[in-house]
């Protein structure tokens, strides 16, 4: 709810306010989380050098206990050849009860990526984000007892993958095709599903000259019963047209889970998506 | 000025800057002296080739990893591809002079408006550069953005290089060029405009990247069922000798069935990775089968190609959903 009242501000008032925004809502997020953060004495050394990495530490893993975790597998090119769609896989499978994975770069102007609960899914994600240049990611997933289990991998870059404006403004219609769908559901085992979904979205940065904040930030999968399934909160750094892909856990009969986006506008897009029964495939 | 051009232009710009970059530091000042220490070796009778590494872009090669060959014609010569930089330029103009003393050049040729074809344009004379329309308007558009991210890629090398673009638009099946024939043949695949020559004296044909020998081919522009189709016409053109646009020349055809044999896999395995859900970094991680490893670059070029080609793949082959707002 703050992401969206500060979002919405940013659409009106422009690009100055926007950065200025951007900052406070870290401010707000830092000072929020201050009180359990683990000390800079106690935080390991981080293996990806990053010099930020006490900086994204304390902000977006707040918590006991962060160690380092070769579980924690993330999946990103050494150089990305296109650093507006930069694509990374997170797969913490190896791990149980993971409430929670958050994914930031942290030399970008904005580093928090997105926020995955996987609630009845398997923990893992796929999607793309903007690089605005060579970064360390690192990618945390919290344990139910607090732990944040790390991994990371650095990816070089060519410059500017967020402060560009995105293709969709060199289009005069795009309006037209904002929400619109693509999406493939598999049955990878008797016990879970993966689930590709691509949406029309600038996913504006805001930090483009001339053109505010506007993303897509929140999807939430639903399984039958209206149990949520999966959320994920995007970000700013996720590339336009967000291609996302979870691992939602299934029963083995035919499910029809039940998909539902919203973006920092208020706009909802919502549709359903069919897991055929395991005796199926 | 209107800010959404702008913006536009930027983008096009860093879009273009990020087509063919692969991860190289800029070394500091360079202390020995650059020197792409050319050599020229005839294929064909008065024929010569010059050729590149079979590697990317780094910071020991300089951008030489390219073919390009001149021709002793009649009345003067004919230079096919320039290279990656002025530097080459300088070089390559310098063993031409050795290699076929006080002839003139006559005709210079531009392949595809790719980086390492090109870019050793300015040190000759424009009006002599030609190509087809569509080669020059991409260079008009996505040149500046080559250029930058050449100097991030092979730094010093590229020292005093600028875009030249080809003062000559082809438009004609052939030309006669100081007292001989080329045939001139105007596909795509590998680009959007892809430029093929053959003398019809010694009947080498000049494919540019169209076919790649013994190095995989390369996709930032392509599209691979044109590829595929443009490959089967110069398959069918009557030739003595392929001279592609990297690797050894070719008088068996084994360079298109390199390439077309690789394109057919690549296409096949993305499509199929994209029905299957998996992610870019997982289909990066597919086995590549063993009849490939005789390419160069292969893993690289692989995973550069999975970017490409992915996203295009999956808006044909990802169904769309009927969304609900």
């Amino acid at each position: 709810m703050v992401l969206d009242t500060v979002s919405n501000k940013m659409m009106r008032i422009g690009r100055a306010s926007v950065l200025l925004s951007v900052v406070l809502f870290g401010a707000l997020l830092l000072s929020g989380a201050s009180s359990a953060t683990v000390s800079a004495a106690q935080l390991p050394p981080d293996p990806f050098e990053s010099v930020m990495w006490k900086q994204m530490a304390e902000r977006y893993f707040p918590g006991e206990k962060v160690v380092f975790d070769s579980r924690v597998i993330v999946s990103a090119p050494k150089s990305a050849e296109n650093q507006f769609h930069v694509p990374i896989t997170v797969d913490a499978t190896a791990l149980d009860n993971v409430e929670e994975i958050v994914a930031v770069a942290d030399l970008n102007p904005i580093p928090h990526i997105l926020t995955v609960r996987p609630i009845k899914a398997l923990s893992f994600v796929g999607f793309r984000v903007k690089l605005q240049q060579g970064t360390p990611i690192h990618v945390g997933a919290r344990t139910s007892d607090g732990v944040w289990h790390i991994g990371g991998a650095y990816v070089d870059a060519a410059g500017g993958g967020c402060t560009a404006p995105a293709m969709a403004h060199g289009q005069s219609n795009w309006m037209k095709t904002l929400g619109k769908t693509r999406a493939l559901t598999r049955r990878e085992s008797a016990l879970s599903a993966r689930m590709t979904i691509r949406m029309r979205h600038p996913m504006d940065t805001g930090l483009a000259a001339g053109i505010p904040a506007f993303f897509m930030n929140k999807i939430t999968v639903r399984d039958e019963a209206g149990d949520a399934v999966a959320e994920l909160d995007l970000y700013e750094p996720v590339s336009e047209n967000p291609t996302v892909t979870i691992k939602p856990s299934v029963g083995q009969a035919e499910e029809t889970l039940q998909v539902t986006a919203r973006d920092t506008e208020g706009n909802e897009f919502g549709f359903p998506l069919v897991v055929p029964s395991f005796n199926a495939q | 000025m209107n800010a959404k051009v702008s913006n536009n232009e930027r983008r096009v710009f860093l879009q273009s800057l990020s087509v063919g970059c692969a991860y190289c530091a800029i070394a500091p000042a360079q202390a020995k002296l650059l020197d792409y220490k050319l050599a020229a070796s005839e294929i064909a009778k008065g024929t010569w080739a010059v050729h590149g590494a079979n590697e990317y872009f780094n910071l020991d090669n300089g951008g030489n990893i390219v073919n390009v060959a001149f021709i002793d014609v009649p009345d003067g010569i004919v230079v096919i591809d320039t290279g990656p930089s002025k530097r080459y330029g300088e070089a390559l103009l310098a063993l031409i002079e050795k290699t076929i003393p006080g002839k003139r050049i006559l005709r210079v040729y531009n392949t595809h408006h790719h980086p390492d074809h090109c870019f050793g344009n300015q040190v000759f004379d424009k009006n002599l550069i030609a190509a087809p329309q569509g080669v020059i308007d991409n260079l008009a558009s996505e040149g500046e953005g080559f250029s930058e991210n050449l100097y991030r890629l092979i730094g010093d090398w590229m020292r005093g290089t600028a875009l030249v673009i080809p003062g000559v638009a082809l438009e004609a099946g052939f030309e006669e060029v100081g007292g001989r024939r080329f045939s001139l043949y105007y596909l795509s695949g590998h680009t959007s405009s892809d430029f093929v020559i053959r003398d019809d004296e010694t009947g080498v044909l000049f494919t540019g990247d169209l076919a790649f020998m013994f190095r995989t081919p390369t996709t930032p522009h392509a599209d691979i069922a044109t590829w595929q189709q443009s490959i089967m016409s110069l398959d069918s053109t009557d030739r003595e000798l392929i001279f592609p646009g990297h690797g050894p020349q070719d008088d068996k055809g084994e360079s298109l069935k390199q390439t077309a044999d690789y394109l057919h896999w690549l296409d096949d395995n993305l499509r199929n990775s994209v029905e299957q859900g998996l992610t870019m970094n997982e289909a990066m991680d597919l086995p590549i089968p063993s009849r490939f490893n005789s390419l160069s670059v292969l893993r690289t070029e692989y995973e550069r190609s999975v970017v490409h080609l992915y996203p295009q793949l999956e808006d044909s082959i990802m169904q769309e959903v009927i969304v609900t707002r």
